[in-house]
């Protein structure tokens, strides 16, 4: 038994170095350097405890970041998993052609991010963009924009760019939901159950594991965007449309204040653990179903 | 015992490829002679980089010249965002190439911080040819404290240019003198429905702030010397602020509807096009007139060049080649070597002959064979050695964060969301986080 134990540490330990090489020395050092001031510019690198964390919540900059950060969660979270899931419901009656509308959804998620942000720079362009085209069309040229360039119109229409691509999402709870056990739902039908009551208190509450999951994956995608933005807007105009993760990349890139950005790394690093605390408490993610 | 054996391998083949995939490898070069300085040189002039046909022959003019005691092995580096972001690097570990081309990314300033460059000022007081290049532009551009630390090959000489066809539909004659006939052509183009300039505002909005620059510097004395300046820090001045809302009056009445959150290429495809009148930039857009892929067989034709009004030119050396000090002393003798032969006047009228690429210094000849190949560039040439006025571009001076910021305030200018002055108190806030 020893014997055993033994090479399954041995085996461990290739993968454990990598992960101590990749991330959680590189973590550490983050967290270290944001209590320093180190930037490219100085003469090297100077403690200065908090100050870094007391600068970043007095910096309008990172209020609003953190703001369209934790709005950009909520969607993505809420309305985009809600969509994921409704037409996973609706795919899971098998109406006619649900295989071909399960494999077209995924389409968009397959396309890589910088492709699809420069898709939509298309759409929205202001000149020859295909909704400004419509509206044209259709005589409603007063509702034309420069939808991704004017303050008002810039955050919903990025938000268009990612929120309605829900395949994984559609896939993921689709999985789940066909592998339900089929006498769970004789019973609700011999109950008495109308399709609406089966999926309202069976298959969605057996669901409630794979949609936490899906929420997680959606927190996690929105705490990392970058390409798609930085593709469209940029962040622009103002700091309409910037959030934790571009911010961060302006400050090291732009400031060239490496301590600076870390501490804005440990934020969205302590966010995303908040973010997914919360997630598992709302749906008991750790109790068993029956 | 077997299945232990087979599981030993396995265990050690995986350890060898995890160390050997972070063990550290040098870089491939080809196997110098014995006693030859090998100059490992990353750079972005490379590939489809107009300039990278230049460098490569001067490349093997070096090596066969230095044949047998230095050699300069090139790393390609695609795009100039990635050299930038590879100096960056490397200037964190203290680790940089012997040889750094600043280009227009200041690059001087951060190797100076790091007490990284070497001080060229002795070698060039003591080669008269090498002196006799640098001209006072040259010398604001590379030196720091009166220290000499860089050395420039390419000039930036920067006009606009003009589609003569769509100036003659309007019924103008020639580019206007000063700024109130410039607005008044602006005007009569539009009147006459022709889109009067091709505007962008994004990645830091280049053939914008060509023209902001060049209204500051003649608005007046304080101007001019705000374009003088290095790393400015105060946008909130009289001329800065009414200029900017010049440039408000552009971007809302006299350019296209795509200029807002545009690149420069959406705006040089507008140009190319024939959908605006003028555009602001540089001679190494002259190729793009006469390219069958970018316009029209005919177009080269139709454009014309011009100095700005009241006599304004950009010109000034673009920031050139830094060396760093090195614990070989050989290796930075050899850089220093290398530095010296690619801004000579032969390396400034290579780029010249080659590419169309402007000497940094005024001694050198304007060839007859540079003036038949290029004869737009000739006549801006004739034209910009009128110019009563010049200072180097905005882009080149201001700091670096300031180029996002220009980008991403731009549109709320355009949109009446930021006036002029709230525009360029953005810009003072952003320049203070220096």
């Amino acid at each position: 038994m020893r014997a055993k134990k033994r090479w399954i540490v041995l085996f461990l330990l290739p993968a454990v170095i990598l992960f101590l090489l990749i991330y959680a020395i590189p973590l550490v050092m983050v967290f270290l350097t944001s209590l320093f001031d180190y930037r490219l510019t100085g003469s090297g690198m100077t403690f200065v405890g908090l100050k870094n964390y007391v600068q970043m919540f007095h910096d309008p900059a990172f209020r609003t970041s953190l703001l369209h950060t934790i709005i950009w969660i909520l969607i993505h979270c809420v309305l985009h998993v809600a969509l994921g899931v409704a037409l996973a419901l609706v795919l899971y009656k098998k109406p006619r052609g649900w295989k071909f509308v399960r494999t077209t959804y995924m389409i968009p998620n397959i396309i890589s991010n910088a492709a699809v942000g420069m898709i939509f720079l298309n759409i929205f362009n202001p000149q020859y963009g295909v909704v400004n085209s419509i509206l044209r069309a259709v005589g409603l040229e007063r509702l034309t924009h420069n939808w991704l360039n004017e303050t008002a119109t810039a955050f919903p229409s990025v938000t268009m760019v990612w929120l309605l691509f829900a395949g994984y999402t559609t896939t993921l709870v689709l999985a789940e939901a066909l592998s339900i056990d089929e006498s769970v739902l004789e019973a609700a039908k011999v109950d008495g159950a109308t399709g609406f009551q089966m999926d309202k208190f069976v298959v969605l509450p057996l669901l409630r594991k794979i949609i936490a999951t899906t929420m997680v994956m959606a927190a996690t995608y929105m705490l990392q965007m970058f390409d798609l933005i930085y593709v469209t807007t940029n962040g622009g105009p103002g700091k309409a449309t910037t959030n934790l993760p571009l911010l961060l990349y302006g400050v090291y890139k732009s400031e060239n204040n490496y301590g600076y950005a870390n501490t804005i790394g440990v934020v969205i690093i302590l966010l995303g653990a908040i973010v997914m605390t919360i997630i598992n408490k709302l749906f008991r993610v750790n109790e068993d179903d029956y | 015992m077997k299945k232990r054996l087979f599981a030993f391998a396995l265990l050690a083949a995986m350890l060898v490829g995890l160390l050997s995939g972070c063990g550290a490898k040098k870089a491939e070069t080809p196997a110098a002679e014995d006693g030859v300085v090998v100059i490992n040189y990353p750079t972005f002039q490379c590939g489809v980089n107009t300039a990278a046909p230049v460098v490569d022959q001067l490349i093997s003019e070096f090596n066969e010249t230095y044949a047998g005691k230095y050699q300069i092995v090139k790393e390609d580096v695609p795009g100039d965002a990635n050299y930038v972001d590879k100096i960056k690097v490397q200037l964190g570990t203290g680790d940089l190439p012997p040889v750094i081309y600043g280009a227009g990314y200041n690059l001087l300033d951060l190797v100076i911080a790091k007490d990284l460059a070497v001080d060229l000022t002795p070698y060039v007081e003591a080669d008269p040819e090498w002196k006799a290049l640098y001209s006072d532009a040259s010398l604001a551009t590379n030196s720091r404290d009166g220290k000499i630390y860089a050395s420039s090959v390419e000039g930036s000489q920067v006009g606009y240019f003009y589609n003569k066809e769509l100036f003659a539909q309007a019924g103008i004659e020639a580019p206007a003198t000063t700024w109130d006939e410039l607005f008044q052509q602006c005007e009569t183009l539009k009147a006459a429905g022709i889109t009067p300039m091709a505007l962008d505002t994004a990645d830091s909005a280049w053939i914008t702030q060509l023209w902001w620059g060049a209204m500051v510097a003649t608005a007046s004395e304080d101007g001019l010397a705000f374009m003088q300046t290095m790393n400015p820090r105060d946008y909130n001045t009289p001329e800065l602020i009414s200029t900017a809302e010049k440039i408000q009056k552009m971007l809302q009445e006299y350019t296209t509807l795509d200029a807002i959150g545009g690149k420069y290429e959406n705006a040089a495809n507008n140009f190319l096009s024939g959908q605006a009148a003028m555009i602001a930039n540089g001679p190494w857009m002259i190729g793009d007139f006469s390219d069958t892929t970018k316009t029209t067989a005919d177009f080269a034709e139709k454009v014309g060049v011009a100095i700005y009004p009241d006599g304004f030119v950009y010109d000034a050396p673009i920031q050139g080649y830094i060396v760093t000090k090195q614990d070989d002393p050989k290796l930075e003798e050899a850089a220093i070597e290398m530095v010296k032969f690619f801004t000579s006047a032969h390396a400034q009228q290579l780029g010249l002959e080659m590419q169309g690429m402007v000497p940094a210094s005024p001694s050198v000849e304007i060839t007859d064979y540079a003036k038949e190949q290029y004869p737009l560039l000739a006549e801006f040439l004739d034209k910009a050695s009128e110019a009563t006025v010049s200072t180097d571009n905005m882009q080149a001076t201001m700091f670096s964060n300031l180029l996002d910021v220009i980008s991403q305030e731009l549109p709320r200018l355009y949109s009446g969301e930021l006036d002029a002055a709230g525009f360029c108190q953005a810009m003072t806030d952003a320049a203070a986080k220096n």
